[in-house]
């Protein structure tokens, strides 16, 4: 148990410092998620709609659509120079590699959304800070499921020639009931309700969060192997 | 449909392959090989490009599967994914398999961890020693040569020191120092009675290293020889001849 740990901790770590060295997914995830929510302002009339009615949805597409470039990009480094057939070699299990790249993938997706926040914030004069412990629930909750499912598409799609197109057309159908839940969960708390009075959203994020990763467990093997 | 030379399949065999199968659609990349190695054996497979040898390598490292036969590697089934298989084997192939934002000492320290070694840092920087780098070892690998990188890819294949080593055309990129120096690991390599297979197109220097020699032609094993009962010039001829006949 100790050195499936120690892989999954290797893992991270490499992705940790490969990122510190480039900065090419956080910079690429950022600018384009703060992209979506300055065309989303201009297209929006805030003077008409409410701004917590529509903000939360504008926030997720900006963190799926930023999270999907992420997702790419992610198991192309593997890709490069043959890493990921490096990485099948050693005798880790296929499972530690998923749990190391689902751990890396969150981590740079939770860092991205935590400074589109304060952006989020600013731009459509909504005040997050009173809510931020039950928001900072939803959005590890929603984070954590499209990364336990993305992981696992990205490292299916890594393998094909349009891999690019690939992964949103597999994952977006997918990621349909989480993302219904994260937006209502985030509307509701923007409204002033607590997360205790939705807890039928949270079992059901939380389900599927489980499903997704229970599939990916079962499946990574398959999805590895040449 | 089997191979045209067999080699005896024995019980204490390091390696037995029986009848290895492998098509890609339509296409056989491999049709029926049986052969078997020793521990301490060194086998070189030659043969012209879309033989098959690097499909073999793959079967045998377990990265892919076999359409159809059997074949054990330390006394593991490659068809099953055993982690001790992965264990006991290296792989030096066309790519590198090197991270080319983390330097030399990262990337070893890294497959150091995944292969569960202790004193992770000493071992990488040792590997890295080993293949003449050290001078090196803080640099990215992204601004290696070729041949440097393949040096490093060297010291990640064995950095733990597996009894079993695959060699895909390994000295495709380096030059002659790095030549050098590979020949003479893979040769003190073979003295330790590691088992290795090596595919090449450098007749006279796959000749020269290995102690088993084939020819592999069109996903066969054409020929299936002891190296010591052939000079250069004579297994030149009998390579051309193989390859002529096999096509």
């Amino acid at each position: 148990m100790r050195q499936y740990l120690n892989q999954i901790k290797a893992i991270v770590l490499k992705d940790l410092v490969t990122e510190l060295k480039t900065k090419e997914l956080f910079s690429s995830m950022f600018i384009f998620a703060l992209l979506v929510i300055v065309i989303f302002i201009f297209s929006v009339d805030l003077s008409i709609v409410k701004a917590n009615e529509v903000g939360p949805g504008i926030l997720w597409v900006a963190f799926l659509f930023a999270g999907t470039m992420g997702l790419n990009r992610s198991f192309m480094l593997e890709k490069e120079n043959g890493c990921l057939e490096g990485l099948i070699l050693t005798p880790a299990d296929r499972t530690a590699i998923y749990f190391g790249k689902l751990i890396s993938n969150l981590i740079f997706l939770l860092v991205m959304e935590l400074f589109i926040l304060p952006l989020f914030m600013i731009f459509f004069n909504i005040d997050l800070i009173s809510f931020l412990g039950p928001l900072l629930v939803v959005i590890f909750m929603g984070t954590l499921g499209f990364c336990a499912i993305g992981t696992l598409l990205s490292s299916l799609s890594s393998n094909l020639k349009t891999r690019e197109i690939m992964l949103p057309i597999l994952l977006y159908p997918l990621i349909v009931p989480v993302v219904i839940a994260v937006v209502r969960m985030t509307g509701q708390i923007l409204g002033g309700e607590s997360l205790g009075s939705m807890m039928n959203w949270v079992g059901l994020t939380l389900a599927f969060d489980i499903i997704f990763i229970g599939v990916s467990i079962l499946t990574i093997d398959h999805i590895l192997e040449e | 449909m089997t191979n045209t030379v067999d080699s005896p399949v024995t019980a204490e065999s390091a390696i037995e392959v029986q009848n290895i199968h492998k098509s890609f659609g339509v296409l056989q990349a491999l049709r029926g090989i049986s052969f078997s190695l020793h521990a301490g054996d060194f086998l070189t497979i030659f043969g012209p490009n879309g033989a098959g040898k690097t499909t073999l390598i793959k079967i045998l490292a377990g990265l892919t599967r076999a359409t159809g036969g059997t074949a054990k590697v330390a006394g593991f089934d490659v068809g099953n994914g055993d982690a001790g298989l992965r264990q006991k084997i290296g792989v030096i192939a066309h790519a590198t398999c090197l991270y080319a934002d983390l330097s030399a000492l990262e990337n070893l320290v890294f497959y150091a961890n995944m292969y569960g070694l202790d004193a992770p840092e000493e071992r990488a920087a040792l590997a890295i020693k080993e293949v003449g780098l050290e001078g090196r070892m803080h640099d990215r690998i992204g601004t290696f040569s070729r041949g440097m990188q393949q040096r490093i890819s060297i010291a990640r294949a064995v950095i733990h020191d597996p009894s079993i080593l695959f060699l895909d055309e390994p000295f495709t990129g380096l030059d002659p120092h790095g030549s050098k120096v590979l020949k003479e690991y893979l040769h003190s390599l073979h003295t330790k009675k590691r088992t290795l297979i090596m595919t090449t197109h450098d007749l006279s220097c796959g000749l020269e290293m290995g102690d088993k020699v084939a020819v592999q032609v069109k996903g066969r094993f054409a020929l299936f020889e002891n190296s010591d009962n052939l000079d250069v010039p004579e297994f030149e001829e009998l390579y051309f001849a193989t390859i002529n006949n096999g096509n």
